[in-house]
């Protein structure tokens, strides 16, 4: 599903040249629920974007699907962000302008669906994630909890085939926080493959697989219990 | 390189939810925020039409002024070198028969001089208060079909076909009344003590010329207008006139003919068809109009057009930090919205529609306020200028290429904006580096 080889990443260049990621090789099969963790700086979040194909690696591979994604142009990567990957982002980052049911059903119009089919499909997500009476709210009407359940809901609205997660807790209370990371096991033990971010270790253990980044190494990968 | 249909298929999907955001955007944003934007387009819009069509209407309003009370849409006078128009009967009775003409109006006209004091002589260096003017002779009721002359009357009261012995008395020629009473122009001298119910003498040489004839007429009233040959003649009746000058043909000097503007072009064809075009100089109100007069509206209509242009730049400027800052603040959810899939194409096609919103709302706003409320404004309450009664001149016309240009700028101004935060690279627009 997802296979890194040789990744690396730096910032700056000469003497001001910073690595962030170190020779990463990884292999994530279709259906695993990894979670990434590590302290501030380990390069969590620096990964991510480079499987998510929001950043360029300064070298390695990553394929997705078996696909070589440093040969696609930027148009294709779009693309496949559209309809391969799904995200949810530490702020939720919903457009305050729409409704909850309106930001879900955002993706499935840009992939062409009929405005009752998205919204069909974005009431659908919406409701697996429990929030089938919010769907007409607007973000400010909705506690942060709430929020980043829209956002999970649009990540799988549209049935990515990997679900990426940045921090999606960072935000949230501890109850919250729960709740979320309950929605994304559901969401596993009905075969999404989920790559997230954290660094809190009560959140990981919802996962079965947690890699541990230090320093841009992988200095842990190990199967949860 | 991708197939036409599938470009052609993204750009439709990306319009698609560029118009799904754009109409959330607008329907759920700041009501403030957008009657403010729309307020600068209104005030935008007006600046192209208002100001050039102020400045036009300067001079449009003296041309219309012409035409109202003087010329009415057609009109005959005499052909250069000749004292009067040639046959006068048969152009009089060509006009009662034409069925496009609504009415006429003939006159007389001569020139003479009008003594102001009649109660004691000049002392030996004083020079007599007396000056020389054209003096016309109209019919009331018919001048009144054809023109609003008798709007013009500011003092006294309008001439009666029925009496005789009285005159009208343009303002200009009047030391209490002229606007130019104060610039002592060497030679002008203007009639001085002489108001309503003055008693003045006129002096005119007969037609068969040598003879002078005088006679006494009682001020009935003082015309004034921004066109000269009202404020600066004097108007007696037609048969005042005529039994002055001892003539007993109809001989006209000129007659005024009110037609619908559209057909006096085509009533000129008219009538110098049957004339022939040396027996009178006919022309439109425009024609008679004289050139200097034409030559300023040009160079009003130039100067028009280059403050529009000002306009139009200070516009696209306003447009473009309009939407620069828009998207600027939702840098980081346009570079969310990109991250997630959703087409750079869709994303401008937002802004440019919400750009059109303002652009259009703005010039519809501005439309409505210029028709509805600005040109009749102007209308009832022209802009007193020296040489004319400023107007607004405004065509629905010249109003929607106005406002095409602005569409056309908003849409330049919104893209550029929206163009320029988009390209921004993802990653950097979603942490806001």
């Amino acid at each position: 599903m997802i296979e890194v080889q040789n990744l690396t990443k730096t910032y700056g260049s000469g003497e001001l040249e910073v690595k962030v990621l170190r020779s990463i090789d990884l292999k994530i099969d279709s259906g695993e629920f990894v979670a990434v963790t590590g302290p501030s700086g380990a390069g969590k979040s620096t990964l991510l974007y480079q499987l998510s194909l929001l950043d360029e690696p300064s070298s390695g591979e990553v394929f997705l699907d078996s696909i070589k994604t440093s040969e696609l142009s930027q148009v294709q990567k779009t693309a496949m962000r559209l309809n391969m990957l799904g995200y949810v982002f530490q702020d939720y980052a919903l457009l305050p302008e729409l409704t909850a049911l309106e930001n879900v059903a955002l993706l499935m119009l840009m992939q062409g669906h009929s405005r009752e089919a998205a919204y069909k499909q974005a009431e659908g997500a919406l409701a697996r994630v429990g929030l089938s009476d919010r769907m007409h709210n607007l973000p400010s009407q909705l506690s942060g909890g709430q929020q980043q359940r829209v956002s999970i809901a649009r990540a799988i609205a549209h049935h990515p085939t990997i679900l990426f997660a940045d921090e999606p807790t960072a935000n949230l209370d501890s109850t919250n926080g729960h709740v979320v990371m309950q929605a994304f096991l559901d969401l596993h033990k009905n075969g999404q493959t989920i790559v997230m971010i954290t660094h809190e270790d009560d959140y990981a253990k919802y996962a079965q697989r947690v890699i541990n980044l230090k320093d841009g190494q992988i200095i842990e990968d190990s199967k949860v219990a | 390189m991708k197939s036409l249909p599938k470009l052609l298929k993204e750009y439709v999907f990306g319009f698609r939810v560029g118009w799904f955001l754009a109409v959330r955007q607008i329907r759920r944003s700041s009501k403030w925020t957008t009657a403010l934007i729309i307020f600068i387009m209104v005030l935008t819009f007006l600046n192209l039409v208002v100001v050039s069509g102020l400045l036009l209407g300067l001079i449009s309003g003296s041309f219309e002024q012409f035409r109202e009370s003087h010329s009415g849409e057609v009109i005959v006078t005499s052909a250069p070198g000749r004292d009067y128009i040639e046959n006068s009967p048969g152009l009089v009775s060509f006009l009662e028969s034409h069925s496009q003409v609504k009415a006429f109006s003939p006159r007389y006209q001569t020139s003479g001089t009008i003594l102001g004091t009649l109660t004691s002589l000049p002392r030996s260096n004083e020079r007599p208060n007396q000056m020389g003017a054209a003096i016309k002779g109209l019919d009331p009721e018919k001048e009144a079909l054809v023109t609003n002359f008798a709007s013009s009357v500011t003092q006294g009261g309008m001439l009666d076909g029925d009496e005789s012995g009285y005159m009208l008395i343009g303002a200009n020629l009047l030391k209490k009344y002229s606007s130019f009473a104060d610039a002592n122009i060497p030679g002008l001298d203007l009639l001085a003590d002489v108001d309503v119910g003055s008693r003045v003498r006129v002096t005119v040489t007969s037609k068969g010329g040598g003879t002078l004839i005088v006679k006494e007429f009682i001020v009935k009233g003082i015309v004034k207008s921004k066109v000269d040959e009202i404020s600066t003649r004097v108007f007696v009746t037609g048969a005042d006139l005529k039994s002055l000058l001892s003539i007993n043909k109809e001989h006209f000097q000129e007659i005024a003919i009110r037609t619908e503007p559209s057909y006096a072009e085509a009533l000129v064809a008219d009538i110098n068809g049957f004339m022939g075009s040396s027996a009178a100089r006919t022309q439109t109100s425009l024609d008679a109009i004289p050139q200097f007069l034409r030559d300023i509206e040009s160079t009003m209509g130039v100067l028009g057009n280059a403050l529009s242009s000002i306009a139009l730049v200070v516009a696209s400027i306003t447009i473009f930090i309009v939407i620069y800052i828009n998207a600027v603040t939702k840098r980081k959810l346009i570079g969310i919205m990109k991250g997630v899939g959703i087409s750079p194409a869709a994303v401008q096609f937002s802004y440019l529609i919400q750009a059109i919103f303002y652009g259009l709302s703005g010039s519809l706003v501005g439309l409505l306020l210029t028709f509805g409320v600005l040109e009749p404004y102007f209308k009832n309450n022209p802009i007193d200028f020296p040489f004319s009664d400023g107007i607004l001149v405004v065509t629905p016309a010249g109003a929607a290429i106005r406002v095409a240009i602005l569409i056309f700028v908003t849409i330049i101004a919104g893209y550029l904006p929206a163009k320029l935060i988009v390209r921004k690279n993802t990653l950097d627009s979603i942490l806001g580096r």
